[in-house]
C-alpha cells in the first residue's frame, strides 16, 4: 500500500476550512511545524466496527487528564469519532497521528484509499456513498465530514481516485477568536 | 469500628472500609467504576472525591472490609412522628403468599406512624420530566438525575455533561415535600418533631439523604436498608394477619423499580427515550453521549445498578424474581387518584429547582495544562516500561493508573513485581 508516494507528485485536490480569525495561526503551525508535546498513533482497520473508536476515545481521555475545558473535549470527542469512522467505513484502513500541544491538537488521519472522487460533493450534508456494513452499523448519513468542519477550528482534507485520502483538523482549547490579536 | 478514612468532612460515603479486614487481594480495585481504590502496603486505600458509593466493591469484597452501612431502625425513635417512605423495590421482595399489604402494613409494626410509597408520584414526575423536555429544547439528550450513583458518576467522570442531567429534584424529595407539610397542617406538629425515612435499596441512596447534590430543601432524617427490616417484617407474618387497618397502595406506579419503565413512560407525544442499566453500560453510554452520538434522543434513563432498583445492593431476592412480582402487581392494581396538580404547581413556581451541579473532577494531572502536560509525557514513558497486562498486583487498577499515580508520587516503579521479576530473570540470564 505504499504506492501512495508517487500518487502525491501530482497536483491532488485539496480542501481547506478555516474558522474566521484561525488562518494567521493556523499558517504558521504549516510553516514552522512545531514539536508537539504528545503525539499518539494508532492504526485503524477496515470494517473493524468493534475496535473502531478507540483512538479517538483514548485521546479524549488524554484531553481529560490535561484538564482540557469540557465543551471543547466534546468538540475534539465528535470530530476524531467520525474522522475514525470515515476510515473505517470507507477505505481500506488507515492511521491517525494525534498531535498533543500546549494550546491545541492536531488530529492528522491517513489511510490507504481508494480516495473521494469529488471532495466538494462529499462535504455536502446527506452525500453518502457508505456500503450496507456501514448503513447497518447506523452509519451513511452523510453528516460526519460537515460535523467534522462544524466542530474544528481549522480542517484540511486531500484525496483523490484511487489514492489516499489525509484528513486533518486543528482544535484550539481556548473557545476565543483569535481575530481580536 | 470502620476506619472511616473514606468520610471526610467534604463527602460522606454509605460504602465503608474496615482496615483490619482488608487481605489486600485488590479484588475491590479491578471492579471500581471511577477507580478511587489502590492498595498499598497490604491495604485498601479510597478516595474519598472519586467513590460514588456504587457498592461494586462491597459485591466482591471477600472479607467484608467494605460493606453498607445505613441508618439503624432505632434511630426512627427520636422522632415524636415518623413516615416511612418506601423504595419502589421493596415491595418486590415479598413472595405472594406474605402479601405486599403486610409488607406495607409492617412498616407501622416497626414504629412509623404513616407510610408513603415512591409509586404514588410516578405519573406526576414522568409529566414533570416531559415539560421539562419541551422547555429545554437546546439540551439533548437529557440525563435522569433520580440514580445519585449516576449523579456523582457524571460529576466525577463526565463534567461536560453536568448541564445535561435533569435538574429537578427527585420523586423521594418531592414526596417528602408533600408529606412534611401534610403532616404539620393535619397534625398540628413542629417540622423537628417529624422524622422522614427513606427505605432504599442501595448504598448511593443512602449517601443522598447524608449530603444530597445541588440544594435539595426537604431533607429526609435518614435512609433505612431494605435488607435491615426484611427479616422483621418476615417474623411479624402472625401479627400481621391479625391487624385489619386498611391499606391503600399505589402499586401501579412501582414500573419505576424497573430499568426501563421510566424510560418506557416519558416516551410520548414524539419525545425518543432510551434506558440504560448497570454502570459499565452506563459509562460506555455515557462516553457515546460525549461525543454527541446520542442527540437524537430526548431523555435517556440511567441506572447504577443492573435491572434498576430491584438490583440493588441492600435488597434480598433476586432482581428476576423481585421484577416479575412488580410486574404482577403493577398488572392487578387499582388506579387510585391523587392532587397531581400540586405538584406540578409547584414544580412550575421553581420549588424542584436544583442549582446547577458542581464537577468533582478528579481527572486533570494539574491544574495548569503545562504542567499536567510534563507530567502526562511522564505517565507515558512510564506506561511504555510497564508490561501492560493490568494485572493489577501493584494495587492500581491498570499499569496507565500506576503509572499516573507513580507520576503523582503516590507510588513506586519498584511496585511493579512482574516488571522486578523480568529485570531479575534478565540479569540472571546475563
Ligand atoms: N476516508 C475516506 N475515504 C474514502 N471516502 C471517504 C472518506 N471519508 C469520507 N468519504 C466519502 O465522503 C462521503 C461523505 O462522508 P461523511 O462522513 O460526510 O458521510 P458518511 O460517512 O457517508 O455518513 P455519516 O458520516 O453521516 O455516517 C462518504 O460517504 C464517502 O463517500
Ligand atoms: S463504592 Fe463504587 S466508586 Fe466507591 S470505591 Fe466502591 S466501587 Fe469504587
Ligand atoms: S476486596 Fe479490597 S477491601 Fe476487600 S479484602 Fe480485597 S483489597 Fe481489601
Ligand atoms: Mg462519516
Amino acid at each position: 500500500m505504499k504506492g501512495s508516494e508517487a500518487v502525491k507528485s501530482k497536483s491532488i485536490p485539496e480542501y481547506w476550512a478555516i474558522k474566521p480569525g484561525f488562518e494567521e495561526e493556523i499558517k504558521k503551525i504549516i510553516n514552522e511545524r512545531p514539536e508537539p508535546e504528545i503525539s499518539l498513533d494508532y492504526e485503524i482497520a477496515e470494517n473493524d466496527y468493534v475496535k473502531t473508536g478507540k483512538a479517538s476515545s483514548d485521546v479524549k481521555f488524554f484531553l481529560k487528564k490535561l484538564g482540557v475545558n469540557p465543551e471543547v473535549l466534546r468538540r475534539v470527542a465528535v470530530a476524531s469519532y467520525e474522522a475514525e469512522i470515515n476510515v473505517t467505513a470507507h477505505s481500506k484502513g488507515g492511521k491517525v497521528t494525534a498531535n498533543i500541544y500546549s494550546d491545541y491538537i492536531i488530529m492528522m488521519f491517513e489511510d490507504y484509499g481508494p480516495g473521494i472522487a469529488d471532495i466538494e460533493q462529499a462535504m455536502q450534508p446527506g452525500f453518502s456513498t457508505a456500503n450496507e456494513l456501514a448503513r447497518e452499523m447506523g452509519f451513511g448519513a452523510g453528516l460526519g465530514l460537515p460535523n467534522i468542519k462544524k466542530n474544528c477550528d481549522g480542517m484540511y482534507l486531500s484525496s483523490e481516485p484511487g489514492g489516499s485520502t489525509t484528513l486533518i483538523f486543528f482544535i484550539y482549547y481556548e473557545e476565543k477568536s483569535y481575530a481580536a490579536k | 469500628m470502620p476506619q472511616n478514612d473514606i468520610h471526610t468532612k467534604e463527602y460522606f460515603h454509605s460504602v465503608v472500609f474496615y482496615r483490619e479486614d482488608c487481605i489486600g487481594c485488590t479484588k475491590c480495585v479491578r471492579v471500581c467504576p471511577t477507580e478511587a481504590i489502590r492498595v498499598r502496603m497490604g491495604k485498601a486505600i479510597i478516595d474519598p472525591h472519586r467513590c460514588i458509593d456504587c457498592s461494586k466493591c462491597v459485591s466482591v469484597c471477600p472479607t467484608e472490609a467494605l460493606r453498607v452501612e445505613a441508618d439503624k431502625l432505632e434511630s426512627i425513635y427520636s422522632f415524636k412522628y415518623r413516615l416511612a417512605v418506601i423504595s419502589a423495590s421493596y415491595e418486590g421482595q415479598f413472595a405472594e403468599d406474605f402479601g405486599f399489604k403486610n409488607a406495607l402494613k409492617a412498616l407501622y409494626h416497626l414504629g412509623f406512624d404513616e407510610v408513603a410509597e415512591q409509586a404514588m408520584i410516578t405519573n406526576i414526575t414522568a409529566e414533570i420530566i416531559r415539560d421539562y423536555i419541551k422547555i429545554h429544547p437546546n439540551i439533548r439528550p437529557i440525563l435522569s438525575s433520580n440514580c445519585p450513583a449516576i449523579v456523582r458518576l457524571v460529576q466525577v467522570r463526565f463534567p461536560s455533561l453536568l448541564p445535561n442531567l435533569l435538574h429537578i429534584e427527585s420523586p423521594m424529595s418531592m414526596l417528602a415535600k408533600y408529606y412534611r407539610d401534610k403532616i404539620i397542617r393535619e397534625k398540628g406538629l413542629k417540622e423537628e418533631d417529624i422524622g422522614i425515612f427513606l427505605i432504599v435499596p442501595s448504598a448511593s441512596q443512602v449517601t443522598a439523604v447524608h449530603q444530597p447534590e445541588g440544594n435539595y430543601k426537604h431533607l429526609h432524617n435518614g435512609a433505612i436498608a431494605i435488607n435491615e427490616i426484611y427479616s422483621k417484617v418476615l417474623a411479624m407474618q402472625k401479627e400481621l394477619e391479625e391487624d385489619t387497618r386498611p391499606i391503600v397502595s399505589y402499586a401501579n406506579g412501582l414500573s419505576w423499580a424497573l430499568s426501563g419503565m421510566e424510560a418506557e413512560e416519558i416516551a410520548t407525544e414524539g419525545i425518543e427515550t432510551l434506558a440504560i442499566s448497570g454502570i459499565h453500560n452506563v459509562i460506555e453510554v455515557l462516553s457515546n453521549i460525549e461525543g454527541h452520538r446520542l442527540d437524537q434522543y430526548h431523555y435517556i434513563e440511567l441506572r447504577n445498578c443492573e435491572q434498576g432498583c430491584v438490583g440493588g445492593g441492600l435488597n434480598i431476592e433476586n432482581p428476576f424474581v423481585a421484577a416479575s412480582r412488580i410486574r404482577k402487581l403493577i398488572n392487578n392494581s387499582e388506579k387510585i387518584k391523587i392532587d397531581n396538580d400540586y405538584f406540578f404547581r409547584l414544580y412550575k413556581e421553581g420549588y424542584f429547582d436544583v442549582t446547577q451541579l458542581e464537577p468533582r473532577s478528579m481527572m486533570e494531572l494539574d491544574k495548569d495544562i503545562k504542567t499536567a502536560i510534563t507530567k502526562m509525557k511522564r505517565v507515558k514513558e512510564i506506561t511504555d516500561m510497564l508490561p501492560g497486562i493490568d494485572c493489577a498486583v501493584c494495587g492500581s487498577p491498570t499499569c496507565k493508573a500506576l503509572a499516573e499515580d507513580i507520576v503523582l508520587e503516590k507510588a513506586e516503579l519498584s511496585d511493579c513485581l512482574i516488571r522486578l521479576r523480568k529485570l531479575r530473570t534478565k540479569k540472571n540470564e546475563e
